[in-house]
C-alpha cells in the first residue's frame, strides 16, 4: 500500500467515523427536540379542554411570617362534659416578648360539628364580650380597631373545623387572652363515648382553582434540634357522664384520671401540657348494663323549647349478611407519607383478609392520579386477594392528592342491586377543594356508600365526616397503627351487618317541630340517632321508626320526661346552619341561605361561615405613630408526618443530561470506530 | 482492491495458525449486532441528554406565555394543561443577561422545566425566604457566573419588581434544611448541585446564592445577616 492509498483509506475511515457519529447523534438531537417540541406545542393547543390537573402541595405562608419573633402563644382547653354534650373552653394567650406592637394571626382546628357561642377578650384586667356581626362587618369592625391602636380580638370560621384567631395591637412584654367557648354533642358508638379535641391543622394539598389557599395554609414550622415545639396545650376535662363508668382512656396522650364521684372524673394531661401536634382524644365506656339506650335533654329559651335526642337501637342477632362488592381506594399521595401509608397499608391488608368469596373488590390507589388494580371488581377468591395484598403492599407515597379522579374511578352512580356496593377510602383527607370533591360524591353516589378512613395524627376530619356523611356511610378514625386492627375489625363487623334504613321521625302534631338533620342517615350496628329539634312545647309522643333486615323497628320517647340540658339551642341552631350549608350544594340559592344562616346565627351567637365574633377594647393602646408589625403563628407539623417529604431537604438539582450526552457521543464514537475497522478489513 | 488481497495474503502467512482465526470469525459473525447495540446505547444516551435540555429551554417559552397569563391576572396559569405546576415569578439577572421562570414546586417535574420554588417559603418578592432551586446544568448553570453585589430582579404576578443584591456564596451539604427557614430578613435563596462540573446527578453538595432584598429591612438586615454567618 502507497502512500496516498493509505491517506484515502484513513481519510475514509476518518469520514465514516465522523458521519456516522454526527448522523446518530442528530437523530438522538432531532427526535428528542421534536418528541419535546410536539409534547408541549400540543399542549397550548389543547389549553381549551383543560382537565383536572395534577398538582403539588402548596404550604404558603400568607405574608412570609416572622416567626422568630412571633408572640409566644399557650393553649389552655377546660372540658365539661354533661351526659351526652360537652363544652369546651379554649383560651389563647398571645404575648409579646420583645418590643414594639404586634398582630397575632393564628390558624386552629375545632371539631367539626362545634357550635362556637362566645369569645372574650382579656387585656390585664379588664374583659371585653365580644359580638357576633357579619363577616364582612366583624372584618371591617376589626380593621377599624386596629388601625386606630385599640386592642381586638377577631374570631373568623375559615372551614366548619377551622378558625382563625386575629389579635391587633399587642404591646412590648404585654399579653393578651383570647377566650372562645363552644358546644357539642358526643360522639357514642358501640358502646363507648369519645371526645375528640384537633389539635393541628396539618398542611392541606391544595389543588388548582382553590381560593382561599392563603386562609388555609398557615406557615409550618421546620421540627429543628433544641426548639420547643410551639403553641403547649394544656388540657382538663371535668367528666360527669351520668352513668357509672367502666373505663376511662386516652389513647394517644398520657393523662392522670381523679375518680370524683361514680360516673365522675377529673382528666389532666400528665406532662401538664403537650406540642399541639396530635389530635386529643379521651373515651369512656358506660358500664354495659348502664350503657344509655335514650338521652332526651331540653332547654328553654326565649319562648321555645330545644331538645336533643340521642337514641340507641337494640343490637340484633347475627345475620346472614349481603352479598357486597367493596371498593378500596388508598390515599398515597405525599402527606401520608411515613407512618400514614404505613397504617393504611395495614388497615387495607386486613380488610382485604376478610373479604369472602362471594363478595366482590377492588382497589384504587390515587396520588397526582388515579390507578385501580383490576379493570372491574373481581370475586375475592384467596389467589385475588393474596395479588391485591400484595400488590397494596408495594405502595409508596407521593405526589399530589388529586382524590376527584378517584372518586369518579371509585363511585360509579349505578345502582346497587341486590346487595350492597361500599366504597371505603382511606385518607388523611388533606386537600383543600373539599366543596368540589362534595359536589362529585353527591353527583355520582348513586347506590354505593362511602365509608371514610381517617388515617394519621392529623386527618381532616371535616372532610371525611362530611363526605361519609354525603356518601350515607360512616366515618372511622385511626389516630395509631397498634389501632388500626380493632378500629378496622369494627368497622368491618357493621358492613357485614344489616343495616337501620328508612328511618322517619313522627313528631306530635302540636309540637310544631323543626328537627335537623331532615333526612336521618342508615344507621349502622353500635350508631345511635342523634337529632336535635326546637319545640313550640314539650307535649305528647315522639315516634321513631325504621327497617332492619326486613323488619319493622319501633320506639317512642314521650317529650316531656327530659332531662334539663344547656346550649341544646346552640347545638340545635348549628345542626340547622349544617343542613342550611349542605343545601347549598344540592342548589339552593346562596341569597336565601346565607340571610337565614345570619339570622339565626345572631339570634343564638354563633361563629358561621357568614358570621365572626369580634371583640373590640375601645381605649386606645398603641400610639398613632408607633408601627404595628404582623406575625403569623406557625403550626406544628403533624406527628409522624416527614417534613422532609413534605418540604424536602435540598433538592436534587441537577441532571443527567451532560453525562448521558458524553456517554452517548463515546458509545456512538466506539460504533463507529468498529464499523471503520470493518470497512477497511472487508 | 485487489492488491489489498494480496497484501493481506502476504501478511495472513506470516501469522501464525491458530484459533484466532475462528475467533475473530465468531466476533465477526456478533459484530453488527454489536454495532447496533453500541449505536442503540449511545444514540438512545444522547437522546436523553438531549430531551433534558430541550424540555428545559422550550419549556421555558411556554412558561412565558403562562406568565404573561398570569401578569394578566390569571391565577395558577398552567403552561400545558397537564402541568402539575404554574410560574410564580420572573426572575432576571441584568448583568448576565440572564431571565428564568419560576415555577411552583421544587420538584423534579417543576425543575424540568424551570427554577422551582421550596412550597412552603416565601413567595418571590414576599416578605421572608424565598428558596428557589433548579438544575446547575440547566437553569441555574448561570449561578457560576453570578458575582457577589450583582442585583437580581424579581417580578412578582402583579407585575411588580423588588430588586435583590447578591450578599453571600457558600457551599453546603445537602442536609442543611436550615437555609429554608423562614427567620430573618426578606431574600432569596438560590440552591444548585455542586460541582458545576460533574457530570452525575446525585451529588451531596449544594450551592447556595443569598440575595438580600434592597430596599427594606435595611436597619435589621445587616444585623441579622451577621448572626446568619455564625451558622457558616
Amino acid at each position: 500500500m502507497n502512500k496516498p492509498e493509505r491517506r484515502t483509506l484513513a481519510g475514509r475511515i476518518a469520514l465514516d467515523l465522523i458521519a456516522s457519529v454526527a448522523l446518530a447523534a442528530a437523530l438522538g438531537v432531532v427526535t428528542a427536540i421534536a418528541l419535546a417540541g410536539l409534547t408541549l406545542l400540543f399542549a397550548s393547543e389543547a389549553r381549551a379542554a383543560e382537565a383536572p390537573g395534577e398538582g403539588t402541595l402548596l404550604l404558603r405562608p400568607r405574608a412570609g411570617g416572622d416567626a422568630l419573633d412571633a408572640p409566644l402563644q399557650s393553649t389552655a382547653v377546660a372540658f365539661q362534659v354533661s351526659g351526652v354534650v360537652v363544652r369546651a373552653r379554649v383560651v389563647q394567650t398571645f404575648r409579646n416578648p420583645g418590643e414594639g406592637w404586634y398582630e397575632g394571626v393564628y390558624v386552629f382546628p375545632l371539631p367539626q360539628n362545634s357550635a362556637v357561642d362566645r369569645l372574650r377578650l382579656r387585656v390585664g384586667e379588664r374583659t371585653l364580650e365580644g359580638e357576633i356581626q357579619e363577616r364582612a362587618a366583624a372584618q371591617k369592625t376589626y380593621a377599624a380597631a386596629r388601625a386606630q391602636g385599640s386592642r381586638a380580638a377577631l374570631l373568623d370560621q375559615e372551614r366548619p373545623n377551622m378558625f382563625t384567631t386575629s389579635v391587633a395591637n399587642i404591646g412590648s412584654h404585654e399579653t393578651i387572652v383570647v377566650e372562645l367557648e363552644y358546644i357539642e354533642t358526643l360522639r357514642y358508638r358501640d358502646g363507648r363515648f369519645s371526645l375528640r379535641f384537633p389539635m393541628v391543622v396539618g398542611p392541606r394539598y391544595v389543588p388548582h382553582g382553590v381560593t382561599d389557599a392563603a386562609r388555609i395554609t398557615p406557615v409550618v414550622l421546620r421540627p429543628q434540634e433544641g426548639r420547643m415545639p410551639v403553641n403547649p396545650v394544656s388540657i382538663r376535662v371535668e367528666l360527669d357522664a351520668g352513668v357509672p363508668l367502666a373505663e376511662v382512656s386516652s389513647p394517644y396522650h398520657q393523662v392522670d384520671i381523679k375518680t370524683v364521684g361514680e360516673g365522675k372524673r377529673e382528666i389532666t394531661l400528665a406532662e401538664g401540657s403537650t406540642a399541639a401536634n396530635r389530635d386529643f382524644v379521651l373515651r369512656w365506656a358506660p358500664r354495659p348494663e348502664a350503657a344509655p339506650r335514650l338521652a332526651w335533654f331540653t332547654q328553654t329559651q326565649g319562648g321555645r323549647d330545644y331538645a336533643l335526642l340521642m337514641l340507641m337501637p337494640p343490637a340484633e342477632a347475627h345475620e346472614a349478611p349481603l352479598p357486597r362488592e367493596v371498593i378500596f381506594v388508598l390515599d398515597t399521595s405525599g402527606s401520608m407519607a411515613g407512618a400514614s401509608i404505613r397504617q393504611a397499608r395495614e388497615a387495607l391488608a386486613l380488610a382485604l383478609e376478610r373479604l369472602t368469596p362471594q363478595d366482590r373488590f377492588n382497589v384504587i390507589e390515587f396520588n397526582s392520579t388515579a390507578r385501580a388494580l383490576f379493570p372491574e371488581a373481581r370475586a375475592a377468591t384467596p389467589a385475588q386477594v393474596q395479588r391485591a395484598i400484595g400488590w397494596v403492599r408495594g405502595l409508596a407515597a407521593r405526589g399530589g392528592t388529586e382524590m376527584a379522579s378517584a372518586l369518579k374511578l371509585a363511585l360509579n352512580g349505578g345502582d346497587a342491586g341486590a346487595g350492597v356496593r361500599q366504597v371505603v377510602f382511606l385518607t388523611d383527607g388533606a386537600v383543600g377543594n373539599e366543596e368540589e370533591l362534595f359536589r362529585l360524591i353527591q353527583a355520582r353516589l348513586g347506590g354505593s356508600r362511602l365509608f371514610t378512613v381517617g388515617i394519621g395524627s392529623a386527618p381532616n376530619s371535616h372532610f371525611m365526616r362530611k363526605a361519609a356523611e354525603l356518601g350515607r356511610g360512616t366515618f372511622t378514625y385511626v389516630g395509631r397503627v397498634d389501632e388500626v386492627g380493632a378500629r378496622m375489625s369494627e368497622l368491618f363487623a357493621k358492613l357485614e351487618a344489616p343495616v337501620l334504613k328508612g328511618i322517619t321521625l313522627q313528631w306530635p302534631e302540636a309540637a310544631h317541630a323543626e328537627a335537623w338533620p331532615a333526612r336521618v342517615p342508615d344507621l349502622y350496628a353500635g350508631e345511635p340517632l342523634v337529632v336535635s329539634a326546637s319545640l313550640e312545647r314539650l307535649e305528647g309522643e315522639l315516634r321513631v321508626s325504621g327497617v332492619r333486615a326486613g323488619r319493622v323497628w319501633e320506639a317512642r320517647v314521650p317529650l316531656a320526661a327530659g332531662a334539663q340540658g344547656s346550649g341544646i339551642d346552640s347545638l340545635w341552631a348549628r345542626a340547622k346552619v349544617a343542613s342550611l350549608m349542605d343545601s347549598l350544594r344540592e342548589g339552593a340559592a346562596p341569597e336565601a341561605v346565607r340571610e337565614q344562616v345570619i339570622a339565626l346565627a345572631r339570634a343564638h351567637r354563633l361563629v358561621t361561615r357568614y358570621t365572626s365574633f369580634v371583640a373590640v377594647d375601645r381605649t386606645p393602646a398603641r400610639p398613632a405613630d408607633a408601627p404595628l408589625a404582623h406575625a403569623d403563628l406557625p403550626t406544628n407539623l403533624p406527628e409522624g408526618w416527614q417534613h422532609d417529604k413534605v418540604f424536602g431537604e435540598l433538592p436534587q438539582t441537577a441532571t443527567d443530561s451532560r453525562f448521558a450526552l458524553l456517554s452517548g457521543m463515546l458509545l456512538l464514537l466506539l460504533a463507529s470506530l468498529w464499523v471503520g475497522r470493518r470497512r477497511r478489513s472487508a | 482492491m485487489k492488491r489489498d488481497q494480496e497484501q493481506y495474503l502476504g501478511v495472513e502467512c506470516a501469522w501464525p495458525e491458530s484459533n484466532t482465526a475462528l475467533r475473530s470469525k465468531g466476533v465477526e459473525r456478533l459484530r453488527p449486532i454489536l454495532v447496533a447495540l453500541l449505536v442503540a446505547t449511545g444514540g438512545w444516551q444522547v437522546a436523553r441528554g438531549a430531551w433534558i435540555q430541550a424540555k428545559a429551554w422550550i419549556a421555558q417559552a411556554l412558561v412565558a406565555q403562562a406568565w404573561q397569563r398570569t401578569l394578566a391576572g390569571e391565577t395558577h396559569a398552567r403552561p400545558w394543561p397537564w402541568a402539575d405546576t404554574w410560574p410564580v415569578a420572573r426572575l432576571t439577572v441584568p448583568s448576565l443577561g440572564v431571565e428564568r421562570y419560576v415555577l411552583e414546586g421544587a420538584d423534579g417535574a417543576a425543575m424540568a422545566f424551570g427554577l422551582g420554588h421550596l412550597s412552603g417559603s416565601a413567595l418571590p418578592g414576599t416578605p421572608g425566604n424565598s428558596v428557589i432551586s433548579g438544575h446547575r446544568d440547566t437553569h441555574f448553570a448561570f449561578l457560576r457566573e453570578l458575582a457577589l453585589g450583582a442585583t437580581i430582579i424579581v417580578q412578582t404576578p402583579d407585575g411588580a419588581r423588588r430588586a435583590y443584591a447578591v450578599r453571600r456564596l457558600r457551599v453546603l451539604d445537602r442536609s442543611d434544611g436550615w437555609v429554608a427557614a423562614q427567620e430573618g430578613p426578606s431574600r432569596l435563596t438560590l440552591v444548585t448541585c455542586f460541582p458545576f462540573e460533574a457530570l452525575r446527578a446525585g451529588g451531596a453538595e449544594r450551592y447556595v446564592v443569598w440575595a438580600y432584598a434592597i430596599d427594606e429591612h435595611k436597619d435589621r438586615g445587616g444585623e441579622r445577616a451577621d448572626r446568619t454567618s455564625h451558622l457558616l
